[in-house]
């Protein structure tokens, strides 16, 4: 049998733009809300932290560029999960009335969060710029390698949880609640040096911690994690990304008989 | 070699049952619940049950049957959406792999963006949409509407809009689903005429239906589906007489009741 669909390229990039098109549609701000809104969400605990509970002074000079940058690699995270979590429901009729690859659909929802990132990115090197902070080359590359594992997190998730939700509708309103669970589990607005020795450890174990906590310190003091930390955390991705293959594969077939 | 590429679909012995929950379960406490209280129960609804057929290239076929009878199961397994059980489809060439008209459609988005969306969800890449973007909406006869949001349109325009996407996606093989109900005579009149045109260029179609006039229209051969199984196959005349044979003895006893 051919080949229904050769054009998996065009059909995701189309998808994906199609979204981030009608997302900011209709609204007087357009596209300008991909950038206000971790702007608006620094703004808010960059005055929280700062002028209210002082963590600033625990947090070093750097901390409103650190705050910044995990906000938005945290962003990406929870933006990405949750399209990704909603792909096959809001598109079923993708899924129900016509055969296209369904992990096309599921890659152009996480794909969507992915340039919304990008064009984040320009904040960032704005704010930095504005600031005169210039940060290292190993820093930068330390940005790069866990913007692409945050990346790859989404990936993952997006995988094994959309043909799931499917059949399981809690799914949402439980990803829900925990979101906000891993924000607060993530040193995003604290810096974990805060937490007793024991806790940071143990916090370490989530990997948008481990993202989060090694691109913050990277910035602001160029210090890294141990090789066998980021062999670990590699391996980690490497068995979630199998684990998630395999959910997707077993649980695919059946999607459009459950939708 | 001619005869070696004359049948485009062949299907043997497809089954496909559903399971259906007797309490559905569509939440982790559902589930849970379900766990701790034995085994679920199941009812079994058999939609297919050892059909057979063959459609060879170049022919207008026809699948009827009443609600219920399997035909969009069936459709959606030659459309790839659904899983056989059993069975076998083998399939020569490009098929359409939709049922319904203007899939991705969205209301907010233009006549024109909503081509490309649709085109590209059937399979065209954008260089060929380029191409055929013209004639598209010439077919359509949307011209001076193109640029307006689809949410202006009327439903009638939207299906016009629609099935000038679905003709043009350039197919070896088409499945449709009772779209043929739709836009005025003149528009159907078109529709005629591009079937006309899909079947001295080769194409083959494949018509499903409950309406027994629309199949006498257009189709040369027919499957006559009931409960799953195969009634009858052959020429669209006979099994529509079979069809309508059964229609008539299953109404009589509700009459004399």
């Amino acid at each position: 049998m051919e080949k229904a669909h050769e054009n998996y390229r065009e059909l995701i990039w189309v998808l994906a733009k199609t979204d981030f098109k009608l997302r900011y549609h209709g609204s007087v701000f357009g596209y300008l809300w991909a950038l206000l809104k971790p702007l608006l969400t620094f703004a808010i605990l960059n005055f929280v932290f700062s002028s209210l509970f002082e963590i600033r002074g625990i947090g070093g000079e750097h901390y409103a560029l650190q705050l910044l940058v995990a906000i938005i690699l945290f962003n990406f995270f929870s933006e990405g999960t949750s399209a990704g979590l909603n792909s096959l429901i809001a598109k079923s009729q993708l899924v129900t009335k016509i055969y296209v690859p369904r992990w096309t659909i599921i890659l152009s929802a996480t794909l969507n969060s992915a340039m919304i990132f990008c064009m984040n990115l320009l904040v960032i090197a704005l704010f930095f710029a504005w600031k005169g902070f210039l940060p290292s080359v190993g820093a930068i590359v330390s940005f790069v390698f866990f913007a692409l594992a945050t990346y790859l997190l989404v990936i993952m998730f997006s995988f094994f949880a959309a043909p799931l939700y499917v059949k399981f509708r809690d799914l949402a309103m439980i990803w829900e609640v925990l979101l906000p669970l891993l924000f607060y589990a993530t040193p995003v607005f604290y810096p974990l040096q805060l937490l007793p020795a024991a806790i940071q450890q143990t916090l370490l174990v989530n990997p948008m911690a481990f993202i989060v906590h090694f691109t913050k310190e990277a910035l602001a003091d160029n210090h890294y994690a141990e090789p066998w930390q980021y062999a670990l955390f590699g391996a980690a991705l490497v068995l979630g990304l199998l684990i998630s293959m395999l959910a997707y594969r077993k649980w695919i077939p059946k999607v459009a008989e459950n939708i | 070699m001619i005869m070696h590429n004359d049948t485009v679909i062949t299907v043997q012995h497809l089954s496909k049952t559903f399971k259906i929950p007797h309490e559905k379960i569509s939440s982790v406490r559902g589930a849970f619940v379900s766990m701790f209280h034995g085994k679920r129960t199941y009812e079994e609804f058999q939609a297919l049950d050892d059909v057979s057929f063959e459609v060879k290239r170049g022919e207008f076929f026809g699948i009827i049957g009443r609600n219920g009878s399997g035909k969009s199961t069936l459709l959606k397994i030659l459309a790839g959406i659904y899983q056989a059980d059993s069975g076998m489809v083998r399939i020569d060439g490009r098929i359409s792999p939709f049922l319904e008209l203007g899939i991705g459609f969205n209301p907010e988005l233009s006549g024109r963006d909503n081509v490309y969306l649709n085109a590209t969800v059937l399979g065209l890449a954008k260089r060929q949409i380029d191409g055929k973007f013209d004639d598209i909406v010439r077919f359509s006869g949307l011209e001076r509407f193109i640029d307006q949001k689809l949410n202006r349109y009327s439903s009638g325009m939207q299906v016009r809009l629609a099935f000038s996407v679905a003709i043009h996606a350039n197919r070896d093989i088409l499945l449709m689903d009772e779209v043929l109900a739709v836009g005025d005579a003149n528009f159907q009149k078109k529709c005629l005429e591009q079937f006309e045109r899909y079947k001295s260029a080769g194409k083959t179609i494949i018509l499903v239906s409950h309406d027994a006039d629309i199949v006498r229209k257009y189709c040369d051969r027919a499957l006559l589906l009931r409960n799953g199984r195969v009634m009858k196959l052959g020429a669209a005349e006979e099994t529509l007489r079979e069809y309508e044979r059964e229609n008539i003895s299953d109404h009589t006893p509700s009459i004399s009741a």
